[in-house]
Order: C-alpha cells, then sequence, then structure tokens
C-alpha cells in the first residue's frame, strides 16, 4: 500500500473540512462554501516517507538533561562512588607506572616518597590525607552497599536512602578517624 | 441548473458528506448560562499568582534555539495539578503550547514530563503552593524533542518490541488456560502495571548517554516481566538475548527509576533480579 | 457502491459530480497499489545513522536489534566484578591488621585484585562515556590504552613489591610518615 504522509503540513492541508456557519437561502452560495474540495494525498514510496521524517528528525534538539535533573541521593552518591573510584585508582596506577621508572630514576622508590611526606607540614598533611580518606571509605562502605544490592537487599526506596545515609555517617566518622588520630 | 446540480449532488454525497449547514454549532448548554465578566475573576478567592516556565521549541522555526517561557497564572482560579495549569495557560494565555494529555489520572502515561527537576506525570503532579518561586517544566530529559513538550519516543517504542512483550509458550495447555498458581502470579505484581510513560528510563543517566544500544529501565523491567511469568516457555532465550555488554548491562543501579516511577514501581529491583538469575544461570 | 460507472443515463454529467467520481477512483486506485519499495529495518532512506542521534534505523515499526550474545562480556563478567569486589574486602581486612612485609604473598595478591578491580571499573567508565560505536578513535585508543595501562601497573607493583617494601608497607608508612 502506497505511503501516505501525514506530517503536520499535510494534515493541515487535509483538514478542509471547516464548513463556515452559512445561513443563506441561495443553494448555489452554499455549493461555492461547502467543502467540496476533495483532498488527495501524495502516494510516497517507502524510504520517501522515511526520508520525510528524517529531514523533520535533523532539526530536532535535545532536551536538557544534568543541567536540569534534580540532585538525588541516588545519583549523586553513584557518580560519587565512580568519582572516588576513578580517583583512587588512578593514584594506585600513577604509582605503579612511575616506579618502573626506577631502574632509570633511583629517586623513585618508597624511601624518598616517604621522606617527602614527613617533611610536608602538619597542616598540609591533614588537608591531603582527608580527602583520601573520604574517598577510600566511602567507596568502600558505598561497594558493601552496592554488592548487598546486587543479592537483592535493600532495593527499595527507602532501604537506598537508609542506606545511603549510613554510609554517609560511616564515612564521615572512619575518615575524620584515619586522617587525624591514625 | 444549480439547484439541480445541488440536488443531484445531495443524492450522491448524502452518503459520504455529512453536512447540514443548518446546525454547524449546536451546543447543549443554554445560552443564558453564560454571563460576561469583562475579565475580573470572580469574587471570594485571593489571587495567586504563579509564574511557570516552560520550555519552549518551534519546528516551524527551527534555528530559534529552545527556550524557557514564563507564564503567570493564578492558582485560585486553577485545579490542583500540573496538567492543569497547563491546560489553563493553552486555553487562555497560549493556544500554541504543545504538549500530550489523555487520562488526566494517572493511567495513560501521555503526560510525562520533567517537573522541577524530576520525572512525573503532569497529571499526579500537585502545584508547588508557594508562589515565590517558578515552577520549571521541561520535557523528559535527553530526548529529541517533536515540539515543546512532546518528545520523540519512537526509540523507547521500538526497544520495547525488541523484547517481545507477549506470552509465548510451545506447549499451550490441550484444554482451557494456562494454570498458574496464586505464589507465580504474585511474581508479577509491580511489574504489569507499568504505563510505559518512559519517565524511568529517561531519568536514567545510562539511558541518556547510550540509549540506541542500552534498553533502559522501563524496558527491562517488562523484558523481566515475562521471564518471570510461570505461563512464559521462553525464559532461557529472552535472558540469551541479553548476555552482552549493552543491553542490560550499562544499569549500574543509579536508581533514579524507582526514584522517579509516578506509579511507585521498583524496576531497579526487577533488573536486580534478573542480572542475579541470570549469573546463576551460567 | 461500483466505481465502474464511466457513464450512465440516470446520472447527468455534472462538474461537481465528475470531480468526486475520479478523485475517489484515483485515491482507492492508490490506495490498492503496492508499495514498491519496502524500507529493511537498518535502512534511513539515505541520512547518515549516529548511534544516539536522532535519526533511527528503519520505521517505526521496526525493532531494534540486540548484538549478538556473548556471556563473558554478559553474565560471567558481571558475576567476575561482584566475586572481586566481594574477595577485596577481606584482603584488605588482612592488609590493614599484617605488616606487609611479613606477608609478602598477601601484598601480591591485594596488588593484582586491587588493579583489576581498577581495570574493571576504568573499562566501565569507558563503555559509558568514550563507546567505539560512537567514538571512532578516542574510543579504541582509551580502550587499548587502558589494556596496556593495566599490563604495566601489574608489572609496576610486581616489581615495587618484590624490590620494594611492599604496597600494606608502603601505606602504612606513608600514611603514619
Amino acid at each position: 500500500m502506497v505511503g501516505q504522509i501525514m506530517t503536520r503540513r499535510t494534515a493541515s492541508v487535509l483538514s478542509t473540512g471547516t464548513l463556515p456557519t452559512l445561513r443563506t437561502s441561495s443553494p448555489g452560495l452554499l455549493l461555492a462554501h461547502r467543502a467540496i474540495r476533495f483532498a488527495s494525498t501524495q502516494p510516497v514510496s517507502g524510504p520517501e516517507e522515511i526520508g520525510i521524517l528524517n529531514h523533520q528528525r535533523e532539526k530536532r534538539p535535545m532536551s536538557p538533561h544534568l543541567a536540569i535533573y534534580q540532585p538525588q541521593l541516588t545519583w549523586i552518591l553513584s557518580i560519587a562512588n565512580r568519582g572516588t573510584g576513578v580517583a583512587l585508582s588512578s593514584l594506585l596506577y600513577a604509582g605503579a607506572l612511575s616506579y618502573l621508572f626506577h631502574p632509570l630514576v633511583p629517586a623513585i622508590d618508597s624511601a624518598h616518597l616517604i621522606q617527602l611526606v614527613h617533611d610536608l607540614p602538619v597542616w598540609f598533611k591533614g588537608t591531603l590525607k582527608l580527602p583520601i580518606a573520604v574517598a577510600f571509605t566511602f567507596h568502600t562502605f558505598n561497594g558493601i552497599r552496592h554488592l548487598a544490592w546486587d543479592v537483592g537487599k535493600g532495593l527499595t526506596l527507602k532501604g537506598v536512602y537508609q542506606g545511603g545515609y549510613a554510609v554517609l555517617a560511616a564515612t564521615a566518622i572512619s575518615s575524620i578517624y584515619l586522617a587525624f588520630f591514625v | 441548473m444549480r439547484a439541480t446540480a445541488l440536488r443531484t449532488l445531495r443524492s450522491t454525497t448524502s452518503s459520504s458528506i455529512t453536512c447540514n449547514p443548518a446546525r454547524a454549532f449546536s451546543i447543549s448548554v443554554p445560552r443564558s448560562f453564560a454571563q460576561p465578566t469583562d475579565g475580573a475573576p470572580p469574587a471570594g478567592k485571593a489571587p495567586q499568582i504563579k509564574e511557570f516556565k516552560i520550555y519552549r521549541w518551534n519546528p516551524d522555526t527551527p534555528a530559534e534555539k529552545p527556550k524557557l517561557q514564563s507564564y503567570k497564572v493564578d492558582l485560585s482560579q486553577c485545579g490542583p495539578m500540573m496538567l492543569d495549569a497547563l491546560i489553563k495557560i493553552k486555553n487562555e494565555l497560549d493556544p500554541t503550547l504543545t504538549f500530550r494529555r489523555s487520562c488526566r489520572e494517572g493511567i495513560c502515561g501521555s503526560c510525562a514530563m520533567n517537573i522541577d527537576g524530576v520525572n512525573t506525570l503532569a497529571c499526579l503532579c500537585r502545584i508547588e503552593k508557594d508562589a515565590s518561586k517558578p515552577s520549571k517544566v521541561y520535557p523528559l530529559p535527553h530526548m529529541y524533542i517533536v515540539k515543546d513538550l512532546v518528545p520523540d519516543l519512537t526509540l523507547f517504542y521500538k526497544q520495547y518490541k525488541s523484547i517481545e512483550p507477549f506470552l509465548k509458550n510451545d506447549n499451550p495447555p490441550a484444554k482451557g488456560e494456562f494454570l498458574q498458581t496464586q505464589e507465580e502470579r504474585k511474581k508479577l505484581d509491580g511489574m504489569y502495571e507499568c504505563i510505559l510513560c518512559a519517565c524511568c528510563s529517561t531519568s536514567c543517566p545510562s539511558y541518556w548517554w547510550n540509549a540506541d544500544q542500552y534498553l533502559g529501565p522501563a524496558v527491562l523491567m517488562q523484558a523481566y516481566r515475562w521471564m518471570a511469568d510461570s505461563r512464559d516457555s521462553y525464559g532461557a532465550q529472552r535472558k540469551e538475548k541479553m548476555q552482552n555488554s549493552m543491553s542490560l548491562y550499562r544499569c549500574h543501579t543509579i536508581f533514579n527509576c524507582s526514584r522517579t516511577c509516578p506509579k511507585g514501581l521498583n524496576p531497579a529491583l526487577a533488573i536486580s533480579k534478573m542480572k542475579y538469575e541470570m549469573a546463576l544461570d551460567k | 457502491m461500483s466505481l465502474a460507472r464511466p457513464s450512465s443515463s440516470l446520472l447527468r454529467p455534472v462538474l461537481g459530480f465528475r470531480q468526486f467520481h475520479t478523485s475517489r477512483v484515483a485515491a482507492v486506485n492508490a490506495s490498492s497499489q503496492v508499495r514498491n519499495a519496502v524500507v529493511a529495518a537498518d535502512e534511513t532512506g539515505g541520512f547518515k545513522y549516529v548511534p544516539g542521534g536522532p535519526i533511527l534505523k528503519g520505521t517505526v515499526n521496526d525493532a531494534t536489534t540486540f548484538p549478538a550474545p556473548s556471556k563473558s562480556h554478559g553474565s560471567y563478567h558481571w558475576a567476575f566484578e561482584r566475586a572481586l569486589s566481594a574477595a577485596l574486602i577481606p584482603i584488605m581486612g588482612g592488609a590493614a591488621v599484617s605488616t606487609g612485609s611479613a606477608y609478602p604473598i598477601l601484598d601480591g595478591i591485594l596488588g593484582v585484585s586491587l588493579i583489576i578491580h581498577s581495570h574493571i571499573g576504568f573499562d566501565s567508565c569507558v563503555q559509558d562515556y568514550i563507546h567505539e560505536r560512537k567514538f571512532h578513535y578516542l574510543g579504541p585508543l582509551a580502550k587499548w590504552a587502558l589494556r596496556a595501562g593495566t599490563g604495566l601497573a601489574v608489572w609496576g607493583v610486581y616489581e615495587f613489591n618484590t624490590n620494594d617494601i611492599g604496597l600494606t608497607e608502603l601505606t602504612k608508612r606513608v600514611w603514619t610518615a
């Protein structure tokens, strides 16, 4: 069956059925005003039909997403888990890859690193240790929460929110302990 | 000649075109009910003006970038739901405002949109009475827009079709219907009620980044709905189709889906069960 | 109502009537023509298909397709990722309470499992954000750079555990430096 395009333009052309409320005694005039326009559609083949649609699709904008979506515990904690994971792993990879240069640069070894950190001022050490502790503890606790989900536990709206707040509390307590008391 | 033409025409067209110019518009409400108000709102209610900022884009002028248009609505003359406000704006302020709607009771899924940052149905979303803050209405996130608040849901429907959302069983009972215990039927609760409004899928960041290959929570929950149905015998084949890195496993349990579902369903749980069963079945 | 009425003595050929007759015939004839070009499910009618773009493949009635099934990319990968993450808990616990130099095997297991866990995490990011089907240069580049980086990192951790104090001991000493 030949496809009949019903784009908005064609639709408006087709809707010729509007009849004016003409109360007139002259049937001839009525005939002229009555919609005796038999609208015909243009037969269009399959690829043409899709072509017209795709022409319209090309121009369509994309609705906003990250910029307008409400910050919620669900996705904020999820992206934080990913962010902390990427940060910690980058640190690990950077360390492991840099040690490969130890034969060329003997200064790259544990003794030098320990000495470097030792020589930093105390306040700076704390400033450096706190974010690392937060990242590590958050990722660990959230990871456990994630593993619980994977066996089907706590996957309700209430469970996810309670678990999320528990992870945040545990992160706060343990990271302060690790950064300042260890 | 004209009169005969008209008579002849009438005899042939009466079967196909029914038109009676003597009764072009007839309404049942008597004319006396309409009373002129010269624009003043009825007495008794203090006006409560709230601003609505609504996403607009016109495909007839595609070069113009989408923008937020501001409308002020008197909430005392408006129904309680966002859809009431949208219809009031369309009726009284701007007839060109375009959005989908049908049942106005939260069962058809047509009016799904992003209101104040959350995907929900406009007919179920109460207007915040706090008039000091404008309400922001956007279409469903990360979708191509046909016009104003109308997204192109074609890909969503094509994905739904791809999971074969119908009962498949090669051995129907010889007589009568498929029998199912109450426990087996209970497994479908919380999944069959989905109205396919697309709120959940369009709230999922994974679906935002990979909509063409990741099926999204709505479709995945329906896929599991058929896997979990005891009357369906194609569970293994249905699971086999999910054995790739994209269709199912782009889900990272972000949980935006269940958080936003306007019907209170839990796609994240269904997906988790599906992953668990697929891992156990090897 | 028969459409094959070329002329009838009963009906005078009035202008309006003829218009009606021919256009209705034309309309019915048009609808009875078979579509002479069927669009395949992966055709776009001459437009470039971009994954994630507004152009979709096929008509609105064609279902989307699935990639070829492969359990190693599906449920096996998922199960391995969870098993490794779960195993990391006792491993980290063990490392936390022991002195690294006393248990080099634990150090080795810790290093390798941390790196594989990191690799799976990075790979997940690459697949989510810079997948090959959308990024024809950056995608494969990221994938292979990650694989190379992981291989080198495992080597680096091995060297460090063998020739230096080991991961556990390093963490302890740097943290309390």
